[in-house]
């Protein structure tokens, strides 16, 4: 037989009954903040795993600051590039405009004032600041505007390539500005016709290839010699001769060698001379418009001259362009691309915040249910001490 | 026979009666007195008076009032209080170091985690001061987080050495008191009757001091008890008491240790030897928690500042010209801590000193060490996992170097070593001005215009102080399968320095230089890539990219891979979060060990008054016999005096 202490018996009643009051007071606290850890020693590896959930859900949010850094700027690119291609689609018009042979030098002048017009706006425009202190097409830096009018031409002050995001995902910051303005591929893509020495009439066109296999990649010259046998031409490749050697010169005839075609117009005179170099990548928009211009405001220029200018000008013009507006869709690309990027950050936000919830939220239903359970238990127990504690021997005696 | 012979039954019975009603009377006013073990009176029949018709009985003695008292159950009651008290002070610690380690949106964790996001934001706009200050305010914050966190752990070792200070007074009470019962209890058991209230007195002072102090006690035969502490100190001898001393830690005087007067001297306690108790709970909590908090705290923020500083010394700032970054943050430095016994100068300053140096804080580990002098050499132990190396001067271990300095240390000498320890508490930012940020790298990548591969500058990483940003580094692959041949050219004058090749293949970086080149995709024959001075710091963010990517650095805890190189470690956010954990889990386990053990000492508790409690419905049957029995013997007195005076009235 046990015997009970009545003093222990009332201090093991009211300290179960605190228990179950901080039980109680535990789960409604729990209920209250919807938490399931309050503190860490509720449950450690949870508050852990909450904590890298919670740094992972600000990375994702840094991410996303990156992102709409990287825009920002992408679509500005874009924009400046698309307003950097109407320039030159007016600056087109103009130049087949002056191409018509009725225009007197007053009417080429104007014109050539209107180049110089579009070209400066396209200097601004390539210089277009990004709104945070920088330029939009700075490269991987730049000291100031990044293209600059030096005496041999616009040149680019940047360092190329493009700046990155710091995000989990490398992002534009910014342009090659270089390689979208000064770096299209002269001539039509593969060599590039020029004029050596012209005295005579004469002007070359752009030329085409006719047999990519045959492309040789060497410099080639054109020379015309007008003696009693009438015009005729060679062809030297590297200097050496071909076997075009004194080919009777017939205007507007097509020059077929190594894979090239190019036709002369015009009326060479002797020792004109036209060379036929391979393409570099080193054609600047801005020293196109310069050159159509030059030869416009030259009141001088012949037929031939004119004439070589508004074709080199024309097909300068659209080299360049279609440079730009590869560097334009390349921004779309990018713009598109962060869609995803954001996408995908957005997902891992929402991955890390469920991590989060599933680590410390509270499971509502279950809380609620123990609160009930341990409510009963409460109550169950003040009821069953104030019983007990009824019962006396003394309340029997006298 | 003789009427007296009835009386003097009557009187016996009636006086042994009412030394019943009497003992449950002090039983009943004693029921709810903590610690009183109740009493009951022994009776003894009186020997019987032989007659030529045999014995007569001569009623009944009182004996001797006893308590009803178990020797095993009552030691029991104190050691369990003993190992309570332990669990209990120190979880009620830990639950305070626990709030200094939360989690959460305003935790440590996460002003970290905001001041590296805060990088992202200068890596979009190196140029732009809102973004710097954003950096530099999240900086701040940052090392207000370590510094005030460090001051919390300052704050709660203060506490502890206090509470310590009230618990020894208390101790040393209640020695004082049970050495002073010990004395009364020598001289009142003389009388040859158990001096109960006493007993149940010393019994309560006894099993107040175990709730301090684990002790062992020892009866003597003159009735006193002997109690020892802390491994067979002696506390109380018959009526003698020595006395508990809080002492300075010989090492850290941030830090308190126990200590037992003997005579004039002041014998140290070691925390093991002290064992459960209250005070033990509180020195295990000081000497291991707290300490494991502190260095859990200092090792991330060495690493922490370590790593920022060192990014930042790789960039350039927006200085004119553009300078390697100033440090951004500062912690304190680490220490040497000299015991107190070491050799001294006349003046009484100490012969040799210590100095200890951080090498790379991402090695240092969350942990103190020992340097001690075992007659052949000096011996590092680290107390961590008690892992002990012999060390020579200069020596570096654990990514901090050890300067035995000159002179060198006696070999009596002790030191405890606190690389970390230290590192939170005086944790500050130290750059001010935004535009000491070094966002920019000193080298920039780029692809020449006419590479035909898919590879791109994936990034740019300079890895040593030693990049020389006046070379040009110019690599032009030479086959599709990854050979390279690499030129370093002067700058300016474009002399050769020097040139060689290799082989790049996917993953791997290109070191040269000391910048490490890592690129995407595939790069073709005929490819170049070169690596110059950056033109424009100003606008690069070459840096900032560094820094952002430090969130998944392996900075904090690295170990050496035997080979030169470095392996293991954690980032920051793991780093935090394990912290939490070992703090969290050090709590929980003290609130299991608590909870199990106030359990156990309940149980204890209860058995003991099981056995010595008093029951009041029993002492209340007991008062009713007792009554009844005193009603009893009145009525035989009753007789013996009827039959007194029938007699007379037969003489008259």
């Amino acid at each position: 037989m046990t015997r009970i202490s009545t003093a222990n018996q009332f201090e093991t009643g009211v300290s179960t009954l605190q228990q179950r009051q901080s039980e109680l007071n535990l789960a409604q606290q729990q209920l209250t903040s919807g938490k399931r850890i309050n503190k860490l020693s509720d449950d450690p590896s949870a508050a852990a795993r909450a904590e890298r959930a919670r740094a992972a859900e600000a990375r994702a949010e840094a991410d996303q600051r990156a992102i709409d850094a990287s825009r920002a700027a992408v679509a500005q690119v874009e924009g400046a590039y698309g307003d950097a291609t109407e320039l030159l689609q007016q600056a087109r018009e103009l130049l087949v405009a002056a191409g018509n042979t009725s225009y007197g030098p007053g009417e080429r002048r104007a014109i050539a004032q209107q180049l110089s017009g579009i070209r400066a706006q396209l200097f601004k425009v390539a210089n277009r600041a990004d709104g945070a202190g920088g330029f939009l097409l700075s490269g991987q830096g730049s000291g100031g505007a990044p293209f600059v009018d030096a005496p041999g031409g616009v040149t680019y002050v940047a360092t190329g390539g493009t700046a990155q995001t710091a995000s989990s995902e490398s992002l534009p910051l910014s342009a090659d500005g270089g390689a979208a303005y000064l770096a299209a591929r002269s001539g039509n893509g593969v060599f590039e016709t020029g004029v050596g020495t012209s005295t005579g009439t004469a002007w070359i066109d752009a030329g085409r290839v006719t047999d990519p296999s045959q492309l040789t990649g060497l410099p080639y010259s054109v020379q015309f010699s007008v003696g009693g046998a009438g015009t005729t031409y060679s062809v030297l490749r590297n200097g050496s001769a071909t076997a075009l050697t004194n080919v009777p010169y017939v205007a507007g005839q097509v020059v077929q060698i190594d894979g090239m075609a190019f036709t002369v117009n015009g009326a060479p005179a002797n020792a004109d001379n036209f060379t036929v170099v391979p393409s570099s990548a080193d054609l600047s928009v801005f020293d196109t418009l310069d050159a159509a211009a030059a030869v416009l405001n030259n009141t001088n220029a012949n037929v031939g001259q004119l004439n070589q200018a508004v074709a080199n000008g024309l097909r300068d013009i659209d080299a360049g362009a279609a440079q730009l507006d590869s560097a334009r869709s390349e921004a779309g690309i990018w713009l598109q691309r962060l869609d995803n990027v954001e996408t995908r950050v957005g997902g891992q936000k929402l991955l890390a915040q469920e991590e989060r919830s599933n680590a410390e939220d509270l499971d509502m239903v279950h809380a609620i249910s123990d609160f009930q359970l341990k409510q009963t238990g409460y109550d169950a127990a003040l009821k069953a001490y104030s019983q007990m504690q009824r019962l006396s021997l003394f309340n029997f005696l006298g | 026979m003789s009427a007296s012979g009835l009386m003097s039954i009557g009187v016996r019975a009636l006086a042994a009666n009412y030394a019943g009603l009497q003992t449950s009377g002090h039983n009943i006013a004693n029921a709810g007195v903590d610690g009183y073990t109740r009493q009951q009176v022994e009776l003894q029949t009186a020997l019987g008076q032989f007659t030529g018709a045999g014995f007569f009985g001569k009623g009944v003695d009182v004996k001797t009032v006893a308590r009803v008292y178990d020797q095993f159950l009552t030691r029991e009651t104190q050691t369990s209080r003993a190992q309570a008290s332990f669990d209990t002070a120190r979880l009620d610690r830990l639950q305070q170091l626990e709030s200094v380690f939360a989690g959460g949106d305003l935790g440590l964790g996460q002003a970290a985690g905001s001041l590296l996001n805060a990088m992202v934001d200068l890596a979009s706009r190196p140029q732009d001061l809102a973004a710097r200050n954003v950096v530099l305010g999240r900086a701040g914050e940052l090392a207000q987080h370590f510094s005030s966190a460090a001051a919390q752990l300052d704050n709660i070792q203060s506490g502890v050495a206090q509470e310590l200070g009230a618990q020894v007074t208390q101790v040393n009470e209640l020695a004082r008191q049970i050495a002073g019962v010990n004395d009364r209890i020598a001289v009142a058991l003389g009388s040859g009757q158990s001096p109960n209230d006493l007993l149940d007195l010393r019994d309560r002072l006894l099993s107040d001091l175990s709730s301090h102090l684990q002790i062992t006690t020892v009866a003597a035969d003159d009735g006193s008890v002997a109690v020892f502490a802390g491994g067979g100190q002696r506390l109380v001898l018959g009526g003698q008491a020595s006395t508990l001393q809080l002492t300075p830690d010989p090492y850290d005087a941030s830090r308190v240790a126990l200590g037992i007067t003997e005579g004039a001297t002041v014998r140290p306690l070691s925390a093991s030897l002290v064992g459960a108790g209250s005070i033990g709970g509180l020195l295990r909590f000081q000497d291991d928690d707290l300490v494991r908090a502190r260095t859990m705290l200092g090792q991330l923020g060495a690493a922490i500042a370590g790593s920022l500083n060192n990014q930042q010394a790789l960039g350039l700032d927006l200085g004119v010209p553009p300078g390697a970054g100033a440090p951004l943050v500062s912690i304190g430095a680490p220490q040497a801590l000299p015991a107190q016994t070491n050799a001294r100068t006349g003046g009484g300053a100490f012969v040799s000193t210590v100095t200890l140096t951080t090498v790379d804080a991402s090695q240092l580990l969350a942990s103190e060490y020992d340097l001690s002098n075992n007659g052949s050499g000096w011996q590092l132990t680290r107390r961590l996992d008690g892992f002990t190396q012999t060390v020579v001067d200069d020596q570096v271990v654990d990514g901090f170097r050890i300067d035995l300095g000159t002179p060198a240390p006696a070999a009596t000498d002790r030191f405890l070593l606190q690389p970390v320890t230290r590192a939170a508490g005086s944790m500050a930012r130290v750059l001010s001005d935004p535009r000491g940020l070094a966002a920019a790298s000193p080298v920039t990548a780029s692809g020449a215009g006419g590479n035909t591969g898919s590879a791109t500058v994936a990034s740019l990483d300079v890895v040593s102080p030693t990049v020389d940003p006046s070379q040009t580094a110019t690599i032009t692959f030479t086959s599709g399968s990854g050979a390279y041949n690499w030129e370093l050219r002067d700058q300016a004058t474009n002399a050769l320095l020097s040139s060689g090749s290799g082989t790049w293949s996917a993953g791997l970086p290109i070191a040269l230089n000391g910048f490490e080149l890592n690129l995407a995709g595939v790069p073709a024959s005929g490819d170049v890539f070169t690596v110059a001075q950056t033109a424009f710091p100003a606008s690069n963010n070459g840096n900032a990219l560094a820094l952002a990517n430090l969130r998944d650095a392996m900075l904090v805890g690295r170990v050496g891979n035997g080979s030169g190189g470095l392996t293991g470690g954690m980032n920051i956010t793991d780093t935090w979060a394990a912290a939490m954990a070992d703090i969290g889990v050090r709590a929980q386990g003290a609130m299991t060990a608590s909870s199990i053990s106030t359990q156990v000492a309940d149980a204890a508790k209860q058995a003991w008054s099981e056995r010595s409690g008093v029951n009041l419905d029993e002492e209340a049957a007991k008062l009713m016999f007792y009554q009844q029995g005193y009603q009893a013997a009145a009525k035989v007195l009753s007789v013996a005096q009827t039959l007194f005076d029938t007699l007379l009235d037969a003489t008259r």
